[in-house]
């Protein structure tokens, strides 16, 4: 395992955090949420701002989980306005308006961004072999959060929500309460994932935090497969290190992101691993097993 | 025999539109009501208006001698009144038993305490296998709703209904593009929960399966109610027959 596996794996698993979050809001809610990266900002700036304050790392990553996810719980507020396609064009939205503020106010430090000293372990300056453990501790933590999700009231309140919000109300589901938890619960996730990114980094600026990153992350809940667990994951694992593999320059990776959503979405909706895989009948006939419907 | 629900003066507009206009209706517990009337007369309107689906424009409501106007649909279905829809809304991805269950944790959904609550226990699946076993719907439970055929998807609305163990029980046309055979299946379930004593609201186009089932019929045409009766008095009244007249329908 080399320093460079670490280097990209920090960032990867950073990725797959964002993209698990995501997930939470539209595979599992099933809201159009086209800004993530807005909050994977607010979250990261947060972050930065505190650490120049000589905030404990700790209370910067509590900070920023905080600060993403009250700015989601008004989104949340918002969204219950909108229509779906509206709520996707009002997210791309904010999220643009969101680089432009960072790109411009003075504790976001404008367009020279901000730098974020990196924080102490055991003594020693934080590496990104740290950083890489502390995040798949995060990722873990997530995983079983969503999968204890999916099996309360709350994981069939969402998954009621998603299939008909009518039925939903019909039987005993506040709509709009859930709607914004999701929102305020997967926000605030990505803000905490911004709040590693920013101290992992040392350094920061707007475009980090920029619509095609959005997209980049919904790429990986797509590819992988919305509303799964797996999905995310591999497909966060696929999209960080197919590129650094291709050693594609970073103009064709956007390139090849926004061409993959299109073919994915066209002709497997379900993603790679989500539902009608061919890559999963293929697993469960070699196993041997009927093919179930949830993980 | 005592009252459930009054409903007075109640007026519900779609801007110049009088879907429901000035109607007072009561609702006793233990009956079969059945509504009646052309289409387009009100009668879905009526239930969304009772439901809290539509906040109506006019008018009271009251469910066991509360004021229960305008109050949201999800709080009138804790508060126990539940109905199915004229237009099947099943939750299409998952399983028969799965949709069920979700109609089960009525009043489990109480935001983010819900998390902490595990929703397949042992007793509320058995609970839902008890109702599916109740509407028929035993050998569908694995299936996804998406799957079934229009007539399970009747009962399903009809088995998310009774597990709420609702105190109201409102059915939209659960009849309606059925077969006869499947019309006979539900007409059976029917008096098999008015066997039991339950508080039934029906609408429903089928003349004959109405006046078997009620207790009492109400007719409603335009917003208005022409009549209300035994349905031997409504059959007779010259009202009714008029706008029954050149209505040849039926959906
Ligand atoms: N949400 C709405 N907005 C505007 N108009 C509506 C709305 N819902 C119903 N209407 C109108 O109100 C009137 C009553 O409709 P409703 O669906 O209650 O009739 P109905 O008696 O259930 O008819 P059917 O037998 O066809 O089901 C119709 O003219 C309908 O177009
Ligand atoms: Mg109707």
């Amino acid at each position: 395992m080399s320093a460079y596996f670490f280097s990209i794996g920090a960032t990867a698993a950073i990725f797959i955090l964002l993209a698990l979050s995501l997930n939470i809001i539209t595979g599992y809610a099933g809201q159009a949420m086209m800004g993530h990266a807005a909050f994977f900002g607010i979250g990261a700036y947060t972050a930065a701002i505190l650490n120049g304050m000589g905030v404990n790392f700790w209370l910067c990553l509590l900070a920023a989980l905080v600060m993403a996810g009250v700015c989601g719980a008004v989104l949340g507020v918002i969204s219950l306005r909108l229509q779906a396609d509206f709520l996707a064009i009002t997210t791309i939205g904010i999220n643009f308006v969101m680089v432009a503020l960072f790109n411009n106010l003075k504790i976001t430090g404008g367009s020279l961004g901000l730098n974020v000293r990196k924080p102490m372990l055991f003594g020693a300056r934080m590496t990104n072999t740290h950083f890489f453990v502390l995040t798949v501790i995060l990722i873990v933590i997530v995983c079983l959060l969503t999968v204890k999700m999916r099996r309360s009231w709350f994981g069939m309140a969402l998954a009621s929500i998603n299939n008909d919000a009518a039925a939903a109300r019909s039987f005993g589901i506040d709509v709009n309460r859930y709607q914004i938890l999701t929102f305020t619960i997967g926000t605030a996730i990505a803000g905490l994932a911004g709040g590693v990114y920013a101290h992992r980094m040392g350094f920061i600026a707007s475009s980090d935090f920029a619509f095609v990153i959005s997209i980049q992350i919904l790429s990986m809940v797509v590819i992988g497969g919305i509303g799964t667990i797996r999905g995310p994951i591999v497909g966060g694992i696929l999209l960080s290190f197919l590129p650094e593999l291709l050693r594609f320059a970073d103009n064709y990776r956007n390139l090849v992101y926004g061409g993959l959503l299109v073919l994915m979405v066209r002709f497997l909706p379900g993603g790679l691993l989500g539902e009608g895989s061919p890559i999963l009948k293929l697993w469960r006939r070699i196993r041997g097993k009927g093919v179930g419907v949830h993980e | 025999m005592n009252e459930l629900m009054r409903i007075e003066g109640l007026k519900m507009y779609f801007g110049g539109l009088k879907a429901i206009d000035g109607l007072d209706l009561t609702i006793n517990e233990g009956e079969t009501l059945g509504i009646i009337g052309p289409n387009g007369a009100g009668k879905t309107t009526l239930f969304n208006a009772i439901c809290g689906v539509y906040k109506p424009t006019e008018g009271k409501i009251t469910f066991q001698g509360q004021e229960v106007t305008g109050l949201p649909a999800h709080v009138m279905a804790k508060r126990g009144i539940a109905r199915t829809f004229q237009i099947s809304k099943p939750l299409a991805d998952l399983t028969i038993l799965d949709n069920v269950v979700a109609a089960a944790g009525v009043h489990e959904y109480t935001g983010m305490r819900s998390y902490f609550k595990k929703s397949h226990t042992p007793e509320v699946v058995a609970r839902a296998e008890a109702v599916l076993a109740e509407t028929g719907l035993t050998e569908m439970r694995n299936k996804r709703a998406c799957d079934v055929s229009l007539g399970y998807l009747r009962r399903l609305e009809i088995a998310r209904v009774l597990v709420t163990e609702p105190k109201l029980i409102m059915l939209d046309e659960p009849c309606a593009g059925l077969s006869n055979f499947a019309i006979n299946e539900i007409t059976e379930l029917v008096l098999k929960l008015k066997a039991q004593k339950k508080s039934i609201v029906l609408i429903e186009h089928n003349l004959p399966i109405t006046m078997k089932v009620c207790d009492r019929i109400m007719v409603l045409s335009y917003g208005k109610k022409i009549a209300e009766g035994t349905p031997s008095e409504v059959q007779n009244d010259p009202q009714v027959i008029e706008a029954y007249l050149g209505e040849e329908d039926d959906d």
